[in-house]
């Protein structure tokens, strides 16, 4: 009797524990986010499969290639194909776990490596645009919200609905033509001038200059965006009380428009940062294509077009995994960023 | 200024000289004579080597700088000598015996001998390679250091072209140990025996570079160093100087030549045409599909379509620019009323301006895509005006566009009426039209073959053009088999499109189209002849010498340093700014 009560107390403890566990802010976070990632590879995993055709017939029908019935089992096999979608399955996720993301048939090289020696490249145009769109974005919605009505205020908020009408695919075309082609100030294509002796200093120049431009139509096609936002918080913002305190207390103007008003007005736009890498990474794709860009964009772009399958699970398998990262530091910077996050 | 500035000041200082460091341990190439410059849209063709390029057209133009064949073509000439200086066939042996350029050698300062063609016939035959098929030949044996014999299965009339001028040759002192050429990257990967060095391949940034090999046996090329650089648009490349070849849009041929730059226009080659499912009703009628050729017009696909830089196609699939061409394949030309006169001896009615039968309408579904033509996808303009054409016939079209490799998958699975699709290869060897119109037997098909077997009469042709080895008599083989497939029509070809490459003219290459198409006939105008010089490329001797001071690997180029710098600079303000506050 006593045992029993012991094991049954003992269970009870566990599940407390469990309870108690599960309470935490963290590990709720974690769950989560470990739920949507596995929901995301399965769908990552099936997406491709369901493409109408026969896959194999897809990747290699536009090659020189007298596909015997022997190649196309041996392609199947080599696909792993030829084993049931939940074996495939298990197969894929085993191999994630290795860091194994599979072998381009295409490409004929490693997805990781491919993935890899586009990500940097990818990562320096999509970071670069983020900082610089961002802090116009901040910079002009703050002044244009504190000049609501103005002329300042209407020219810009014209002129960025304007920008926003543009799609990126067309703004990148424009400055081709205009800076590249007719002005000559930019290269055309490409990440740098290949095989040429430029080092160190130079080099960096180089990369910078072959940059501008892609960098330049992805800013442009970002910053309403965070415009529009950061204006209409900040409009929401100037007419809270302790703004009023504030100015009564006779603080200069420029403390109370960043320090006072904008720290609030700000929260919404950290909660676009998790949306907006989503919508950079796609908006990426059509300026890397256009500018022969060596990134991620195009790389999805050929791997897409090649139906090439492994390569196609492995960018959006990355993919995933970066936008709910960026999410997750997102979620965990709101406290610093507003306090008040602690106490809802 | 104060402390912090200029330890601030010093760690950018170090920083921009810490790059200086790695990134000064690259070799530079401003010691090359003369350098030409090729632009290309992909970029990315896989390593120039037989196994590892890509498939295609593009591909395999990366690789032949690289490895030679046994023959080449020029610009007017097929078959003249490479690696084989002269050649014979012994019908009564079925064998073909090549003797060998003497001063052939490999990369690697070997000579190049008869045991390497005999092995590489061995090997291919052992690891297939995808663009040539070895079961017509039995073996290759070696004569004596410089003549080997190729001993085939039975006669095998495209031969010369299918494998003489298209089989790579690899050398066996590094070939013989290879187990899975798929796996080789090995430098030595890259050695061949053909007028440039491989140096370098980017597959990140699609850029190829090769050095001049100074002991080519036909002489050193004029150009000491060869790049493809990839570009969003070539003929924008081209124009800022960027490169010295590109491909150009039609509409820019004059504003080109204004430039100074050459402009040169390609042969037809390559056909669009309109795949139909002969095994369903009424598709599998020879009238019927006379009746669909009757009311196509394929001067108007010319003029809207292609805004006048093509050419109606010939019927009987072989271009009309090729000398196998048939001089009397039938014709359609564009008539509404024959047309309807052939559908209504068919028992149609024409009714409310569509024919009817048994109470229900013809209507026929045509299935279009962005067809990839010369490796580049282009938009579709063709499905309109089929359209539109095929109803003034009296025939209801349901136009339905869908993804190159759905259409691909539905035409392979006979899952579809009619479907506009296109190859290349029509200027060459006349194995073609045999590969077009019968599947080859224990492949899978091809999603631009008609696999129409339903003929007899153009089966024993088609197998003629494969088999009939004598010139003459082949060639009136073909002539029928023209006429035949054009009779019948499996498919009905519609145009040739026209394209257009040009090229600086100060750069000191004279490019061209090869005839018939490089190797089994790929429209690309980069001869590698072209950059031996005009005498060797229009089929003269050697040329004259030139020096050339070496190139070496550059390290591999990544954003990693201008990030880092960029990344320092932005913190050194931050750092200031939270400092100052």
């Amino acid at each position: 009797m006593k045992k029993e009560n012991s094991s049954s107390g003992r269970n009870l403890l566990s599940i407390y524990r469990i309870k108690y566990i599960l309470s935490k802010r963290w590990v709720k976070i974690a769950t989560v986010y470990l739920m949507t990632l596995f929901i995301l590879l399965f769908i990552n995993f099936i997406l491709p499969r369901l493409l109408p055709g026969d896959v194999i017939i897809a990747m290699y029908s536009g090659q020189e290639l007298l596909i015997t019935d022997e190649l196309y089992n041996e392609l199947i096999v080599l696909h792993g194909l030829d084993k049931p979608l939940i074996e495939q399955f298990y197969t894929y996720i085993t191999q994630l776990a290795h860091g194994d993301l599979g072998y381009s048939y295409v490409h004929r090289a490693s997805t990781i490596d491919l993935i890899m020696k586009a990500l940097p490249w990818t990562l320096l145009l999509v970071l670069s645009s983020f900082i610089l769109s961002s802090i116009a974005g901040i910079i002009l919605g703050v002044e244009s919200s504190w000049r609501r009505g103005g002329r300042f205020d209407r020219l810009l908020l014209m002129f960025l609905l304007f920008i926003d009408g543009i799609p990126s695919l067309a703004l990148g075309i424009m400055f081709l033509s205009v800076f590249s082609l007719y002005c000559g100030w930019f290269p055309t294509a490409g990440a740098i001038t290949p095989y040429s002796d430029e080092t160190g200093i130079t080099y960096i120049i180089d990369v910078l200059w072959h940059l501008i431009l892609p960098l330049s139509a992805l800013t442009l096609s970002q910053l309403p965006g965070d415009y529009l936002l950061i204006r209409s918080s900040m409009l929401l913002t100037i007419r809270e009380p302790f703004v009023l305190t504030a100015r009564a207390k006779g603080i200069k103007e420029r403390r109370i428009k960043y320090l006072h008003t904008a720290r609030n007005a700000i929260l919404p736009f950290f909660t676009r940062i998790g949306i907006r890498v989503v919508y950079v990474i796609t908006g990426v794709l059509f300026i890397e294509t256009i500018f022969a860009y060596p990134g991620l964009g195009l790389l999805t772009y050929e791997a897409i077009s090649n139906r090439d399958l492994p390569l196609m699970q492995g960018i959006f398998t990355i993919s995933v995994i970066l936008v709910l990262l960026v999410n997750i530091i997102v979620d965990l910077s709101y406290k610093k960023i507003d306090p008040r996050i602690e106490y809802a | 200024m104060n402390l912090k500035k200029m330890i601030i000041t010093s760690m950018i200082i170090c920083l921009c000289l810490f790059t200086q460091i790695i990134s000064g341990e690259s070799t530079t190439d401003s010691d090359v004579e003369n350098e030409l410059r090729i632009a290309d849209k992909a970029g990315d063709w896989g390593y120039p080597n037989p196994y590892l390029g890509y498939a295609r057209g593009p591909g395999y133009m990366r690789m032949h700088f690289i490895f030679d064949t046994l023959v080449w073509k020029n610009e007017t000439t097929q078959y003249i000598p490479l690696l084989a200086e002269n050649w014979e066939y012994l019908s009564e042996e079925d064998a073909y015996v090549f003797h060998l350029n003497k001063d052939a050698k490999w990369h690697d300062m070997k000579p190049l001998t008869a045991e390497d063609i005999v092995f590489t016939i061995q090997y291919m035959k052992e690891h297939p390679y995808g663009w040539i098929v070895l079961d017509s030949v039995d073996r290759g044996e070696a004569l004596d250091e410089h003549t080997v014999k190729i001993h085939m299965n039975g006669p095998y009339a495209p031969f010369m072209e299918d494998i003489g001028g298209t089989m790579p040759i690899l050398p066996e002192h590094i070939w013989k140990d290879v187990e899975n050429p798929m796996d080789f990257t090995d430098e030595t990967a890259f050695i061949g025996s053909g007028p440039y060095t491989y140096v370098d391949f980017s597959k990140e940034h699609g850029t190829y570079q090769y050095r001049s090999f100074d002991e080519y046996y036909l002489g050193k090329p004029i150009i000491d160093q060869l790049i493809y650089v990839k570009t969003g648009d070539p003929q924008m490349s081209l124009q800022r100087n960027e490169v010295d070849f590109a491909s150009i849009k039609p509409d820019f041929i004059e504003p080109m030549k204004e430039k100074g730059f050459i402009v040169i226009k390609g042969p037809h080659y390559w056909n669009k045409k309109l795949m139909i499912n002969h095994n369903i009703e009424p598709l599998d009628n020879i009238t019927f599909r006379q009746a669909l050729a009757y009311a196509i017009n394929q001067s108007e696909f010319v003029d809207k379509s292609l805004r006048g830089h093509g050419k109606p196609a010939s019927y009987g699939l072989i271009s009309s620019e090729c000398e196998w061409i048939s001089p009397n394949v039938p014709d359609y030309p564009y008539d509404l009323d024959k047309a309807m006169e052939l559908i209504t001896s068919l028992g149609y009615e024409l009714k409310d301006g569509f024919f009817m039968k048994n109470g229900e309408t013809l209507e026929l579904q045509i299935l279009v895509s962005m067809i990839s033509t010369g490796g580049e996808a282009t938009p579709d303009r063709d499905g309109e005006i089929i359209k539109n054409q095929l109803e003034k016939a009296g025939i209801k079209v349901d136009l339905t566009s869908l993804d190159t490799k759905i259409v691909d998958t539905k035409v392979i699975n006979w899952d579809f009426e009619l479907a506009i699709s296109g190859h290349g290869a029509i200027g060459g060897d006349p194995k073609i039209l045999y590969e077009k119109t019968i599947q080859v037997s224990g492949t899978k098909p091809s999603p631009n073959c008609a696999r129409y077997n339903k003929s007899e009469e153009l089966n024993e042709l088609l197998d003629g053009v494969i088999h009939e080895m004598d010139p003459q008599k082949r060639k009136e083989i073909v002539f029928e088999a023209q006429n035949v497939y054009a009779r019948e029509l499996p498919a009905i070809s519609l145009y040739y499109p026209t394209w257009y490459n040009a090229y600086d003219p100060d750069a000191g290459v004279e490019w061209f189209y090869t005839i018939g198409g490089v190797a089994k006939g790929i429209p690309i105008p980069q001869n590698k002849l072209a950059l031996l010089g005009t005498t060797v490329a229009k089929g003269g001797g050697e040329i004259t010498d030139s020096t050339s001071i070496p190139v070496e690997n550059e390290t591999e180029s990544s954003p990693l340093i201008p990030c880092i710098s960029v990344i320092a600079l932005l913190l050194a303000f931050f750092v200031i700014r939270i400092k100052r506050s």
